[in-house]
């Protein structure tokens, strides 16, 4: 006679489907899918429930000296901030940053996955993966996931053997090589003083102040992106984090306020 | 085929507030001992404090099953890590494992909303706090769970923690001593209690700093 | 990642499984169940009643069923599904009993056990359609915890399901205390029953009260409780409700 265990099976077992201990780590996570007939439907309502960090803006632009990237550190979950201090600037390695817009636990867990990849060839090639490669690797991945409701929008940006790059890689399999990209809620804004702005001769100062103030002015006019402005710059010798400033000190900065002049006293009537 | 879920959720929220604070040397986790459903209180007497490894507890709030599933997944993990390794795993590893058990289950989320509190390996406070799926970040304080808004702008306007983004850098951790944490811990679960339904009962707070692990307990409104 | 890897949830998601059709609903139910701690163990009240929709189509039903040697179960909701889990728990038993090295599962194993295969089946979107109450007694140690369909579980010094939770909890904490005698249990256990069978309309008037303690279990005989329809809120319900019927 045999314990009929069959009620105790999990379906979220420790390493994968039906392993012993020393399996050990698969390089491919393994995901527990819910069984249900209306995955799309469970989906989105799991996703509601959990409400997802949204609202962001992200850019990054290939000038002379390098790359420069930078994003304001806001989530929210609808009307509520959720935090002000979000790491939307990943560092993949030192020679290679990722943009965080749309989920969160999202991006945040597939550039780790990135990292890990981008290491895994270093050992086994001696030498760095290109941006053009780690780019689709990543892009690849979410492809694969196309239409399970995952949520990235993405920045690859480094310095590799060919120079800069930068690519522009979404979940929905989309992916872009550019010099000038900005994601999210607050991108329409960066974009009209990035566009303005920028010059492909700019010294790493100009062109570090053109992101600072992109994201600033991002951050003033959508309601979902503020906090800090961070801002990186990739360059031969790997990333550099340039500047963290509070958007609310930098609006005092660009528009310091004026000793105003009295224009009528005041009288007892 | 009708639809799936006419008469069942797979989720419940069972409410609860957990609160995290991280101190040069200390930290605090805190949360109360309410279990609900609905308008329902199903236990006054319920504790959301887990302690995963010797410098790592957790407090979780949300679907009490999902929380359970997933304090036994990690613990199962921590065993195996002990005998792999022959060490207890330090805080920002318990928080990447964290991490990555949450996203695992990205298509069938834990309902679960928790705070991880402890001491890094330079035996610095550290407090990470996470979203359902996974993402996280190390923070000088956090709040979780139903009351999470009531208390979050609170800490904030005490505690004006520094943005850990701002360069040059400001130290972020926060200037409290850790009885000035403990009854600020203290004030902000009465606070929240007095207009969050989730919220009461009794208050559990963990201290965890150089000499290990403190407990302590206070009555909250029953109401 | 290779392909076939990243494709696996998919396969999961159409496998044989997804396309079944399972219980969505249950057919025969039972109501609540009380249970409470007392000074020698536990004890625990169900009606007989199962319903079949509005139909208290079966009136004989026994909820509570003593499990291994040290502990009690009782169950609300779906009475096939609570079969099955006695089914479960017999197998459990046996096969822990066939070791013969002396040990014996308690009841905190017993609901742990319970806590696990109830959460799993609602993982697997095949839920149990049950609030379960597990009692017991062992060393000395007194036990008393819920489970619920999706697997919220919890311990506490008394316990109810379903109506139970809104009309007998509150009489509980308002006069359970933990040395309470057999006697004043049992009180107590009827003064919820007789409420529940008041205001609960799948209730029935034919009771069992379970007691469990360090000697083993004792399910009383099947019988009614005393009651009194003649208050003025029964016999007249919406007075002074203007327009009401």
């Amino acid at each position: 006679m045999k314990l009929d265990t069959s009620g105790l099976e999990s379906t979220a077992p420790l390493f994968g489907a039906n392993t012993v201990l020393f399996d050990g780590f698969k390089d491919v996570p393994s995901f527990d899918v819910p069984k249900t007939n209306d995955f799309d439907g469970f989906q989105k309502e799991a996703i509601q429930m959990v409400k997802p960090a949204k609202g962001t803006t992200t850019l990054a632009f290939i000038f002379k000296e390098g790359v420069i990237v930078a994003a304001d550190s806001r989530a929210s979950m609808g009307g509520y901030i959720s935090s002000q201090s979000v790491k939307k600037i990943i560092e993949i390695n030192p020679y290679m940053l990722g943009t965080m817009a749309g989920g969160a636990a999202d991006c945040q867990f597939w550039h780790r996955n990135l990292g890990i990849k981008c290491r895994l060839h270093e050992l086994a090639n001696k030498r760095r993966i290109s941006v053009t490669g780690a780019s689709k690797l990543l892009a690849n991945i979410l492809y694969s996931y196309r239409g399970m409701g995952l949520s990235v929008g993405t920045m690859i940006a480094g310095w590799d053997e060919t120079g800069p790059g930068l690519y522009y890689v979404d979940s929905e399999g989309g992916r872009l090589k550019g010099t000038r990209f900005s994601v999210g809620s607050g991108s329409p804004y960066a974009y009209g003083v990035l566009d303005s702005g920028y010059r492909y001769d700019m010294s790493v100062q100009e062109a570090a102040e053109l992101a600072r103030r992109s994201i600033y002015h991002a951050t003033f006019r959508d309601g979902a992106s503020g906090g800090v402005a961070s801002v990186y710059y990739v360059g031969p010798s790997g990333w550099k984090k340039l500047s963290g400033d509070d958007v609310g000190e930098l609006h005092y900065n660009y528009y310091p306020v004026l000793p105003s002049t009295v224009e009528q006293e005041m009288t007892e009537s | 085929m009708t639809k799936q879920h006419a008469n069942w959720s797979p989720y419940d929220n069972n409410g609860g507030t957990c609160v995290a604070i991280a101190g040069a040397d200390y930290c605090v986790i805190a949360a109360d001992t309410r279990m609900s459903t609905g308008y329902n209180i199903l236990t006054r007497d319920y504790s959301k404090i887990c302690k995963l490894a010797d410098k790592s507890l957790m407090a979780s709030s949300g679907f009490q099953a999902d929380v359970r599933a997933l304090q036994k997944q990690l613990s199962a993990r921590h065993l195996i890590y002990q005998h792999q390794h022959n060490k207890q795993m330090s805080c920002p590893a318990m928080a990447q494992l964290l991490s990555n058990t949450l996203y695992y289950k990205r298509f069938f989320p834990y309902y679960a909303f928790n705070v991880l509190g402890g001491l890094d390996t330079e035996g610095k406070g550290c407090v990470y706090t996470y979203d359902a799926v996974g993402s996280y970040e190390r923070v000088g304080y956090s709040a979780q769970g139903s009351g999470a808004t009531l208390i979050t702008p609170f800490l904030d306007n005490q505690l004006k923690s520094p943005s850990p983004l701002l360069l040059p850098a400001k130290d972020a951790v926060t200037p409290l001593t850790e009885e000035e944490a403990v009854d600020l811990v203290k004030v902000v679960f009465a606070s929240a209690t007095e207009r969050d339904i989730y919220t009461g009962d009794k208050l559990e707070i963990v201290i965890l700093n150089a000499n290990g692990i403190q407990c302590e307990l206070m009555d909250l409104r029953k109401d | 990642m290779n392909m076939v890897d990243s494709a696996q949830p998919f396969k999961t998601l159409l496998g044989p499984e997804s396309d079944s059709q399972r219980t969505q609903y249950p057919y025969v139910t039972g109501t609540s169940v009380v249970g409470v701690k007392y000074k020698d163990g536990i004890l625990m009240a169900s009606d007989m009643g199962a319903s079949y929709g509005s139909t208290l189509r079966y009136k004989s039903v026994e909820r509570m069923k003593p499990i291994g040697k040290h502990s009690l179960l009782g169950a609300s909701g779906e009475i096939s599904d609570f079969q099955e889990i006695l089914h479960y728990l017999d197998e459990l038993i046996l096969y822990d009993n066939m070791w013969d090295d002396g040990n014996s599962l308690g009841p905190k194993e017993v609901h742990s056990y319970l806590t696990r295969v109830m959460y799993n089946r609602r993982n697997k979107f095949n839920p149990f359609w049950n609030s379960l109450v597990l009692g017991g007694v062992k060393n000395g140690q007194k036990y008393l915890g819920t489970v619920s369909m999706i697997g919220v579980h919890f311990e506490d010094s008394h316990v109810a399901t379903g109506f139970g939770n809104h009309l007998a909890r509150p009489i509980l904490r308002e006069e359970w205390n933990e040395n309470m005698s057999y006697e004043d249990g049992v009180k107590l256990l009827e003064k919820c029953m007789r409420v529940l069978l008041y205001r609960d309309r799948s209730a029935v008037n034919k009771i069992q009260i379970a007691k469990i303690t360090e000697e083993g279990v004792t399910i009383s005989r099947p019988y009614a409780l005393k009651t009194f329809w003649e208050f003025n809120a029964f016999k007249n319900p919406t007075v002074g409700a203007e327009g009401s019927w």
